[in-house]
């Protein structure tokens, strides 16, 4: 148990490790950062924006029911981070195993006494980590909007919005690091994961369409319905396990098909 | 140490190796020289677990290849083909990052990466970045990381392909010290490599071990037709005739008649062709250049090089295999017209 934790923790730094160093990255958490701060900026202080909408309403006078803005604001905000977390993970995730298969470097992993299992846990866990440094500017923004609102946001709130990005973020990763096991090449990766994301995302309204038992069934795998569930501030279980489910199919996916490509390949 | 038997390998219909055997003792350094698509890497690739053997069994240190896997990953260090590196890493940190991969306890990493450092050369450039490496230096981490946690078998892919003379010096010195303590197998098309550094060679062609010995039996298996090249003054023609009568020399040339090849006009060059290689008639030879009067200005062992070796092993087969090549086609054209 322990030799794999120390597996699990040697994959995690590496990974890190290669994130941290890698102008790449910085590139897709530049395009993320510049990307929220727009979304920022106009929740804030476009003509349709929330507040202008806030503001015209106590103008004309209307107080019922009351607005909490603070909370509307997170909800928008993160529901648009959401948002373009999903056109920005893929990137992420699209070189975990095309670039080992690249160097060869899947070999050396494959012939060193570490599992399969190790090798993915401690990928996802490294990519998701960086996720995480990337989404950390972003409490600098909300907490610059938020500290002025009274009456003051709610922790479990905050934290339930926050976690509910992470698992979905872990969702996509690992359903995304499945894709790159599977090909060596790496833009091939990432277009697979935008679609498995598109249909994803798109579910939602192929269920509204087909409807009965099997339209609720497929809702139910819709990333965003459920990650609205977090922003809003609803603890659902089954939000929870849908994502976890992703993480855990992700994992099991890449064990397997590395397993398998070893098996085959010539 | 390492044992290897009835080895095959198939994708699909194609088969890769068949029926490999060998075996590796404690200590020594096998060759496996073959070429390109002849198999060595499908059969270095079975022996580290990467791929599984479609019949057959290996070993190392005991365990099974494929059925104690962690156990002989455990225990091997590989260096395939294309050294298996991440360039944004320092030298160092790759090497503890293989080292803690490979489960070598923490107490130790510091110096097990430390000698494996200095048994590459590689202790000033710990700290630099693998990407701004030359090829030369990635080959040498690549070794580094093969030997960092100290295991009793190596397998080295084409360890010295793409280097320069220099280099491939140095690689193939680190290797020979690299023997006694562990047991390596390396591969190789470059047949010099085989007869510098190997204890005994395996060599493989078209999936199949066609022969096993130490590089010196293996070219006194081929000597039959081993001889003497000589280089004299005066009667060359009486001389060979003389030589001709001695038992167990097949044949004697003289050449240099001509001036062609830039002898001095009374001298002659004689390659003498032994019929066994059981009796070495040189002192007999030399005795009878002596007796006959004339000078002898050069002798030499006419040695088949491996390389000779090689040639003669894997050509052997090449006929038989453009045959089937070209019938098929025909065949099917005659299928079709009847």
């Amino acid at each position: 148990m322990g030799i794999i934790a120390a597996n699990i923790i040697a994959i995690y730094r590496r990974e890190l490790q290669s994130y941290f160093s890698s102008p790449a990255s910085y590139v897709i958490a530049g395009t993320f950062w510049l990307l929220s701060g727009l979304c920022l900026f106009f929740i804030l202080l476009s003509p349709s924006s929330l507040i202008s909408q806030v503001a015209a309403r106590d103008q004309m006078g209307i107080t019922t029911p009351p607005v909490d803005v603070a909370y509307e604001f997170l909800n928008v905000f993160l529901g648009a981070v959401g948002n373009i977390a999903l056109f920005v993970l893929p990137m992420l995730s699209m070189g975990l195993y095309t670039e080992e298969r690249k160097r060869g470097t899947l070999e050396l992993l494959a012939t060193s006494p570490i599992t399969n299992w190790a090798v993915a846990v401690g990928k996802l866990l490294g990519v998701l980590t960086f996720f995480i440094a990337m989404i950390l500017p972003l409490l600098i923004y909300e907490a610059i909007v938020l500290g002025a609102s009274n009456p003051p946001i709610q922790p479990t709130t905050m934290l339930l919005g926050h976690g509910g990005l992470v698992l979905m973020a872990g969702a996509i990763l690992s359903l995304g690091m499945f894709l790159s096991s599977i090909t060596s090449s790496t833009g091939l990766a990432a277009m697979l994961t935008y679609a498995l994301n598109f249909f994803l995302w798109v579910v939602d309204y192929i269920a509204q369409g087909v409807g009965g038992s099997i339209g609720a069934a497929l809702s139910h795998l819709a990333l965003l319905k459920n990650f609205t569930n977090f922003t809003q501030g609803i603890f659902d279980t089954s939000s929870i396990v849908l994502f976890l489910s992703y993480v855990v199919l992700g994992l099991f996916l890449t064990a397997q098909s590395i397993e398998a490509f070893r098996f085959q390949r010539s | 140490m390492i044992q290897v038997e009835h080895l095959s390998k198939t994708y699909g219909s194609t088969s890769a190796i068949q029926d490999v055997t060998f075996e590796v003792e404690k200590g020594e350094i096998l060759g496996f020289l073959g070429p390109n698509g002849a198999g060595k890497t499908t059969t270095m690739r079975i022996l580290t677990g990467y791929l599984p053997a479609t019949s057959g069994t290996a070993k190392i240190a005991g365990f099974d290849v494929h059925e104690d896997s962690l156990a002989v990953r455990k225990r091997i260090g590989y260096l395939p083909e294309t050294p298996p590196l991440y360039p944004e890493m320092t030298v160092e940190d790759f090497l503890h990052f293989v080292a803690r991969i490979k489960g070598v306890s923490a107490g130790d990493r510091p110096l097990r990466v430390t000698l494996a450092l200095k048994r590459c050369n590689l202790l000033d450039k710990r700290k630099v970045l693998i990407r701004k490496l030359s090829k030369g230096f990635r080959q040498r981490v690549g070794i580094a990381q093969a030997i960092v946690h100290d295991p009793p078998a190596i397998i080295l892919d084409e360890p010295t392909v793409g280097l320069d003379p220099r280099q491939i010096i140095d690689v193939r010195n680190l290797i020979k010290s690299l023997a006694g303590e562990h047991t390596i197998i390396l591969s190789t098309h470059i047949l010099p490599e085989v007869s510098m550094t190997c204890s005994r060679v395996a060599i493989i062609n078209r999936g199949q071990v066609v022969a096993t010995n130490t590089p010196d039996q293996l070219m006194a298996q081929l000597n039959s037709g081993l001889g003497y090249e000589l280089e004299v003054e005066g009667n060359a023609e009486a001389l060979a005739q003389h030589l001709r009568n001695l038992a167990g020399i097949q044949s004697v040339q003289v050449s240099g008649a001509d001036l062609s090849d830039g002898l001095p006009e009374n001298r002659r060059k004689l390659s003498i062709a032994l019929s066994s290689s059981s009796d070495d008639l040189g002192r007999q030879i030399a005795a009878t250049v002596v007796r006959g009067g004339l000078g002898l200005y050069e002798m030499k062992r006419s040695r088949v090089s491996l390389e000779d070796v090689f040639l003669d092993l894997t050509t052997e087969e090449k006929p038989l295999e453009v045959e089937p090549e070209a019938e098929p086609p025909s065949s099917e054209l005659s299928g079709g017209e009847d």
